[in-house]
């Protein structure tokens, strides 16, 4: 880890990922800042995982990703995609402890893990959906635990690709508060991608808009201007408008 | 040993065990099977989880060409273990570097060593018959009660203990990177490190099988326990629990088939174990169809 601003938590410099050749991004340069609620709004394809992909080191790019921890140093992570084996049995209860416990879950739950397991899950509203497999939950739900996962312990860098997506209202009620109970210790940044506009404009501080490069970056009244409009899909310049 | 062997021998002529243990090789091969019934069924469930069965099938043939390869260079043919684990070694090595660093999907890359092995295997038999009677490899290929020493039930033992508390450090990490490589990563644990890791306990645990169970045969026992277990588990736990029963039930069932019926008891142990794996997915569809 470099010297870096001690308001910046993530600095991102002149990152760049090719697959076969095609860029993915070019030149992204990014700074979110500390206890901040940072979105990235784009239209498809325009690299937005991948650029949450490198936070977590998950694939290879060149450029410097610099993370200036001056706290836990943990990230909670809700991946875009999470495909379960439909045939595989691990409960709810069973991936919650997974970072939870030390023994082998396999060899059963301890009291404690099963009590925290159970708080994890009232704090997202799914009580009593411990013994239930991953398999069967629907979208929402399972990223619902995804969260419930990634918001304990506290972390100090929060991602979220698409976290909504599959909510109904109340559960997007739900992880509104969350956000905002993080945004509001000072002790949790958060970068998101997210293509709720409506939601983008009560939580984000800063947005950023990308495809494949940064188009612009500011408030998040900058999805209003003409020029980022015409970058986004139809349902979103609808949300935007309105 | 043998005194244990004649105490055993002396309860099973007093009709306290059955008949078959007054044998010695009996009593070491059920032995056997209850040490190798907990180290393949636990492995299973982590081998179908992160989706290793090709690659089991793989190191299967690996074997048969690293026990030519053994014996050519002058192994003893009731022990070729150096051939055997070296080549097999190497194999994993190979396999899990070239799925980490190629583009191609994982099945393809192991089909290739896959073909690789076997073709180098069969080449290897073939001038290994100019040395041996084929019979005498032939307990390699399938598994033979009567080679099995008192050195490959120890040796079985050690491997059984290293892999079992090896597995215990490293359970949960294993599972959350079979479920998603990037949460795995974000809470500490390196993918690339666990997936060597796993592979070369597998490599280990298949080695120390292959006298009972056979080369040709390992592999069905590193799947076919998690699957059967898979009808029927609903947790972690059940689908841990499931697995090894199904292999020791298999393993003891093949071991009474084999000496009942004079097979080789790798194939009655597969057998047994396939037969298992029907019996829960039958009861899995009677489960569905019973009253709500």
């Amino acid at each position: 880890m470099t010297e870096g601003d001690a308001a910046t938590l993530l600095e991102i410099d002149a990152l760049t990922v090719r697959r076969h050749g095609e860029a993915l991004l070019e030149g992204v340069t990014l700074r979110v800042r500390r206890g901040s609620v940072h979105v990235l709004v784009g239209p498809n394809g325009a690299g937005k995982t991948t650029l949450l992909s490198t936070v977590v080191n998950q694939i290879p790019f060149d450029g410097q990703i610099v993370l200036n921890w001056a706290g836990s140093g943990a990230i909670g992570y809700v991946p875009q995609i999470f495909a379960v084996d439909p045939t595989l049995p691990v409960t709810v209860a069973d991936f919650l402890a997974l970072t939870r416990q030390r023994r082998p879950i396999c060899l059963g739950l301890t009291r404690r893990v099963r009590a925290e397991v159970a708080r994890l899950l009232a704090r997202v509203g799914l009580s009593g959906l411990e013994a239930r497999p991953l398999a069967v939950l629907s979208g929402g739900e399972l990223r619902r635990v995804l969260l419930a996962h990634a918001l304990d312990p506290e972390p100090e860098l929060l991602l979220l690709d698409e976290p909504t997506a599959g909510f109904d209202e109340s559960a997007a009620r739900i992880f509104e508060a969350l956000v905002l109970d993080a945004k509001r210790t000072g002790r949790t940044t958060v970068l998101m991608v997210s293509h709720d506009f409506e939601l983008v404009r009560r939580l984000a501080d800063r947005v950023t808009v990308l495809d494949r490069r940064v188009v612009i970056e500011g408030t998040p009244d900058i999805l209003s201007t003409e020029g980022v409009r015409e970058l986004l899909p139809v349902r979103e310049r609808r949300a935007v408008r309105a | 040993m043998n005194a244990f062997y004649t105490w055993i021998g002396g309860l099973a002529l007093q009709g306290f065990l059955p008949s078959d243990f007054q044998y010695p090789f009996l009593v070491r091969g059920f032995l056997c099977v209850l040490i190798i019934a907990p180290i393949l069924g636990g492995m299973s469930h982590l081998v179908v989880t992160r989706r290793m069965a090709f690659f089991s099938a793989a190191l299967g043939q690996a074997a048969i060409t690293g026990v030519a390869l053994g014996l050519l260079l002058g192994e003893p043919l009731n022990a070729p273990y150096g051939g055997m684990f070296g080549f097999c070694l190497l194999s994993t090595l190979a396999m899990v570097y070239v799925k980490r660093h190629a583009t191609l999907p994982p099945d393809t890359l192991i089909g290739v060593f896959h073909a690789l092995t076997l073709g180098l295997g069969l080449c290897l038999l073939v001038a290994l018959t100019r040395q041996f009677n084929v019979h005498q490899v032939e307990s390699v290929l399938f598994g033979s009660l009567l080679t099995v020493t008192d050195g490959d039930l120890l040796l079985l033992v050690g491997i059984g203990i290293f892999v079992a508390l090896m597995l215990v450090r490293k359970y949960n990490s294993l599972l959350l990177d079979s479920l998603s490589p990037p949460l795995a990563r974000v809470t500490g644990a390196e993918p690339a490190y666990l997936e060597y890791f796993f592979a070369l306990l597998l490599t280990l645990s298949i080695v120390v099988s292959l006298k009972i169970i056979g080369a040709l045969l390992v592999e069905a026992l590193v799947v076919v326990p998690a699957a059967a277990a898979r009808n029927v588990a609903r947790g972690t736990r059940s689908y841990l629990i499931w697995s090894v029963a199904v292999a020791f039930v298999a393993g003891a069932g093949g071991l009474g088939i084999s000496t009942r019926f004079l097979v080789p008891t790798g194939g009655a142990v597969v057998l047994a174990a396939t037969a298992m794996f029907f019996l829960t997915l039958m009861a899995r569809s009677m489960g569905r169809r019973g009253p709500a």
